[in-house]
């Protein structure tokens, strides 16, 4: 029996479409500006479309394999059969959380920017609103999809009679016989966490791909168009504009959105599986447990809404008004949610550890986005080092940026130590270590629970950037580029905290999937000892046994797989640092995370390659491109970008899917449990310098623009444009491409834990 | 079509066009196809005052439209030593213009040689007919005098410089901060300028015998001066915060 609560989670899911739909709505019924600006947008939206039909074309592909390899797998009864389905429900809702986003962000920057030409408000409003929909369309699908799942799994699939004598439907079993209330919940919320390996699938393609795209256009228009041809930036004579627009849409919207996403279900199911499987933890505990951390996500969309209303200001307001109203919606709606959790603790539904775990998570995206806020802003010493430095000329412009990158690592590494243990020991994990991963998977929810306003700001960020351009190519009056300069900043300075939210969370999320890997472990050890005819099966000197207890000799011990702890599971597979299958696991972890990011950085170089010759031909071969007679195509740059984006992004997503399959066959569970503690410590800190190191080279560049050390054409400025062209992708495209890699490979290997644990057995 | 006279800088120059100087600015930083850029320095000159000087017969016959209606965009009247020839009240405004074409156009002013900062060190970039890049403890009036007179053995018939921000390191050669100073080679422009402030006799210091060909016009200091002698013609330069005001293009592109 559920409790009548839940029903606030679909009702919240259900409440964020409701608004997303309305804020879209307003935003059509918005002017849409001057025929120029409608051209120039639609340029800019049919270019965007384009390309995720092509994407997700090829996606569907990936799906297409991976489902008949889960089925194959559910087939042979080491997979849960439900799995498949869900995996596509997650990817199939991630992609359309892109969609909407991305066709709403393209639909709203013509009408930002012809809204700014009235005010600086009205153009934060109809910005910021847009930038909602993304928001509110995350957190409603995903809550939704989580919903939709439990009811359906518990409704209509663990009903009593299935539980009893079990349910096999096409020769595969769906609900084994003899089902326990409490086995229920920990199967139930095993078969919702597989959903997230569709959604960090699909969040990794449309990263990777998005990133290599936007980068390709980027460095094709600049290459060409700012150094060769001599054009300014979001000239419309460059062909490749228009592609370097969509590419701000395609990264920055539907990469973070989809990013965003498989962190938000991510944390809730991981979450979920903890609390099913808190020892001694049964009936209504167990329940409010499970549904705890959907309930303080649902009442976080119902603050994130709120806090979207309250971000408003007069109609002369400042660009430091601006940013004041901002982080008063953001702000306002993290610091109601704690008072939620307050109440909630003081209910019972949770524990205050729990509360302090949360508060734990909270305070660690703050201080994450602070510190790269700080890191990365040209009114601070870092950036403004690096953009000293480049007096002396591109190499010590490299050489202090990757030094600035990798000295802003030391905030956001001591954060998230301090993070996990504080939630770690607010939730009793010292003395009861189930708790305490449960506090820290809390932890991770805390910090997304109000996502809906987070990623409203973050959204913000590329369509007041694509504002700006469309009111650049239009040229508008100077004081609308002005306030769309400002708007773009605000942009940039939110588009920072988010980005701290994203590796924070991502990290967060990893540590709670490592901790749900070894809940599916288990599960999948009860089932192979269940086929057993000796009624247990040893792993290491551990017997886990369920029924009869086993005779054990000298230096064994037997434990009954319902009540064995991690601990017990970390002793039978000898999971230890002195274990050499653990550490070789570590390394090859680590090593992904550099592997990852070199395919990636290099995917970059040759699509843009491509690019740059595509502009080089098109100057050359369409007459008066230059003095604006001669109209450039603009569609073939965008189908350029997009190819070169499709055919390089396949092989560094596959390698992400194929090598935790590859480790939990060769090295076991010992192996996976290494390559996911390797791949998150350095994935984490590699993302951290590679995002902040590419903000501050780019930030150094606009430093020098604004008139220091000489302005633009200064040997300064040449130097910070070699440092701010390396940073591109570093920060578009490998950095936060690593924070799914991390959760991506916890994902496959929470997926594939029965063939892990299965092969283990034959070995 | 009405004709227009300019006096380039790089390369010395007196160029006749039928396009007006934002036209003329833009042609000659970008080319009427748009291909090449750099930035451009000239004066608009008042044809009345040189007619007597220059052929100006040949004026009417080269400088017409061309055949398809458009104007003119550039004859070329003279080159070598054109500065010295054209006299100084003949030049009327000048005219900046950036790599992408963007152009600022300079009014002459009354020079006010009272409000010289005569106990620092300037900067200045000669621009025509020579090119150094030079230190000196002499106001502008002064310099250009001194360049100008014949009172030294290397001396000029006219100069047109401009002169540069030397922040802290005016009052301060070899203490005072170079920071947001974008010049190369900053120690030796150090020791140029603590040689003005030595023991034995010395107002100038070549720090660069070659203009580079980009004047950094965020480094501008008071403006830019052409003269000989005691006759000086002043264009001051905005403030940066002014030039946002006067001329936002021009303000986005330096």
């Amino acid at each position: 029996m559920i409790s009548s609560l839940f029903w606030i989670v679909p009702v919240a899911a259900l409440t964020a479409l409701l608004f997303a739909w309305i804020f879209y709505r307003n935003m059509k019924a918005q002017e849409e500006g001057t025929d120029r600006m409608i051209e120039i947008a639609t340029y800019v939206r049919e270019g965007a479309m384009a390309y995720l039909r092509r994407q997700y074309g090829v996606v569907t592909k990936v799906f297409l394999i991976l489902v008949v390899l889960l089925l194959i797998l559910a087939y042979f009864g080491i997979q849960n059969p439900f799995v498949p389905v869900a995996f596509l429900t997650g990817g199939f809702f991630s992609g359309l959380c892109g969609y909407l986003g991305m066709r709403t962000a393209t639909y709203a920057s013509n009408r930002t920017a012809w809204a700014a030409s009235k005010s600086l408000n009205q153009g934060l409003k109809v910005a910021l609103r847009s930038g909602a929909v993304m928001g509110l369309v995350v957190v409603g699908f995903g809550l939704l999809d989580i919903a939709l799942w439990f009811l359906i799994l518990n409704g209509w699939v663990f009903t009593p009679e299935h539980m009893a004598a079990g349910w096999k439907f096409a020769g595969l079993t769906f609900v084994h016989p003899g089902t326990t209330e409490h086995e229920k919940l920990i199967e139930i919320t095993a078969v919702m966490l597989t959903f997230g390996m569709g959604a960090s699938t699909q969040a990794l393609f449309a990263r990777v791909g998005g990133g290599i795209f936007t980068k390709a256009a980027d460095v094709g228009a600049d290459l060409v168009g700012k150094v060769e041809a001599g054009i300014p930036e979001d000239d419309p004579r460059n062909p490749a504009t228009i592609a370097d627009n969509v590419g701000d849409n395609v990264g920055d919207v539907a990469g973070m959105g989809a990013d965003l996403y498989e962190s938000y279900a991510g944390s809730i199911l991981a979450t979920a599986a903890l609390g099913a499987a808190l020892p001694g933890v049964t009936g209504d505990l167990q329940i409010k447990s499970v549904i705890a951390p959907m309930l303080v996500s649902a009442i976080g969309i119902f603050l994130s809404i709120a806090g979207i209303y309250l971000v408003r200001t007069k109609e002369s307001a400042t660009p430091k008004a601006l940013l004041h109203a901002l982080l008063l919606g953001t702000g306002g709606s993290s610091l109601l949610i704690l008072v939620v959790l307050a109440i909630m603790a003081a209910a019972d539904w949770i524990t205050w550890g729990v509360f302090g775990a949360t508060v734990s998570g909270l305070l660690a995206g703050v201080i994450i986005g602070q510190s790269t806020e700080y890191y990365t802003s040209d009114g601070n010493k870092p950036t403004q080092a690096i953009a000293k430095q480049a007096q002396q000329g591109p190499a010590t412009v490299i050489i202090e940026g990757m030094a600035v990158g990798m000295a802003s690592t030391w905030i956001p590494v001591v954060t998230i130590v301090i993070g996990i243990i504080a939630a770690y020991g607010f939730s009793g994990g010292f003395q009861n270590f189930a708790m305490g991963v449960y506090g820290i998977g809390f932890a991770a929810v805390g910090m997304l629970s109000t996502l809906g306003i987070t990623l409203a700001t973050d959204a913000f960020g590329p369509i007041a950037d694509n504002a700006g351009g469309n009111a650049e190519m239009s040229e508008l009056p100077k004081e609308v580029r002005e306030r769309t300069d400002a708007l773009d900043g605000l942009g940039n300075t939110t588009a920072a905290t988010g980005k701290g939210f994203a590796i924070g969370s991502a990290a967060l999320t990893a540590l709670a999937l490592i901790a749900a890997y070894m809940e599916e472990v288990r599960l999948w050890l009860g089932r192979v000892i269940d086929k057993a005819p000796e009624g247990f099966k040893q792993i290491g000197d551990t017997l886990f046994y369920k029924s009869v207890i086993p005779q054990v000799q000298d230096g064994q011990v037997a434990v009954h797989i319902g009540s064995a702890t991690i601990r017990d599971f970390t002793s039978a597979y000898d999971i230890t640092l002195l274990n050499p299958i653990v550490l070789g696991g570590i390394f090859i972890g680590a090593m992904m995370a550099f592997l990852f990011s070199s395919m990636s950085m290099k995917a970059v170089g040759r699509a843009a390659g491509n690019m740059v010759e595509e502009v080089r031909r098109q100057f050359r071969e369409i007459p008066g491109i230059m003095d604006g007679s001669g109209k450039p195509d603009y569609a073939r740059c965008v189908a350029i970008s997009t190819a070169g984006a499709q055919r390089e992004m396949i092989i560094p997503s596959l390698m992400a899917i194929a090598v935790p399959l590859l480790i939990g066959v060769l090295f076991g569970v010992a192996g996976v449990v290494g390559l996911l503690a390797g791949g998150l410590s350095a994935g984490f800190v590699l993302a951290c310098m590679l995002n902040n190191a590419g903000g501050a080279w780019d930030n150094a560049k606009k430093f020098i623009e604004r008139g220091n050390y000489g302005g633009k054409n200064s040997e300064a400025h040449k130097a910070s444009v070699v440092g701010d062209t390396v940073g591109d992708p570093f920060k578009d495209t490998s950095g936060p491409a690593l924070n799914i890699l991390i959760k991506l490979m916890s994902m496959v290997s929470v997926v594939l834990a029965g063939l892990t644990v299965a092969w283990s057995m034959l070995g | 079509m009405k004709k227009y006279i300019y006096l380039t800088s790089t390369p010395e120059a007196l160029v006749a066009s039928m396009l007006p100087p934002e036209g003329f600015g833009m042609y000659l930083s970008t080319g009427t196809k748009k291909r090449n850029r750099g930035q451009n320095i000239f004066f608009e000159v008042d044809l009345d005052q040189i007619g007597n000087i220059f052929d100006m017969e040949s004026l009417e016959k080269r400088c017409v439209a061309k055949e398809d209606g458009s104007p003119k965009s550039s004859v070329y009247l003279s080159v070598y030593r054109v500065l010295e020839m054209v006299p100084t009240s003949a030049l009327k405004s000048l005219y900046l213009t950036t790599d992408h074409g963007c152009v600022l156009e300079l009014k002459k002013a009354p020079y006010d040689s009272k409000r010289e900062s005569v106990n620092t060190l300037h900067l200045y970039q000669e621009l025509c007919p020579v090119t150094p890049l030079v230190v000196s403890d002499m106001t502008p009036s002064a310099f250009l005098k001194k360049l100008t007179d014949g009172s030294i053995p290397i001396t000029l018939p006219k100069l047109f410089f401009v002169e540069l921000k030397l922040g802290e390191l005016a009052a301060n050669p070899l203490g005072g901060s170079a920071e947001h100073l974008p010049y190369p080679n900053i120690g030796h422009m150090r020791d140029c300028l603590e040689i003005l402030r030595g023991e034995y006799e010395k107002h100038m210091k070549t720090v660069q015998r070659v203009f580079s060909g980009t004047l950094l016009y965020r480094t501008i200091e008071s403006g830019f001066y052409v003269g000989s002698k005691d006759e000086i013609v002043f264009y001051p330069y905005p403030t940066i915060k002014d030039l946002e005001d006067i001329n936002y293009e021009f303000f986005r592109d330096i």
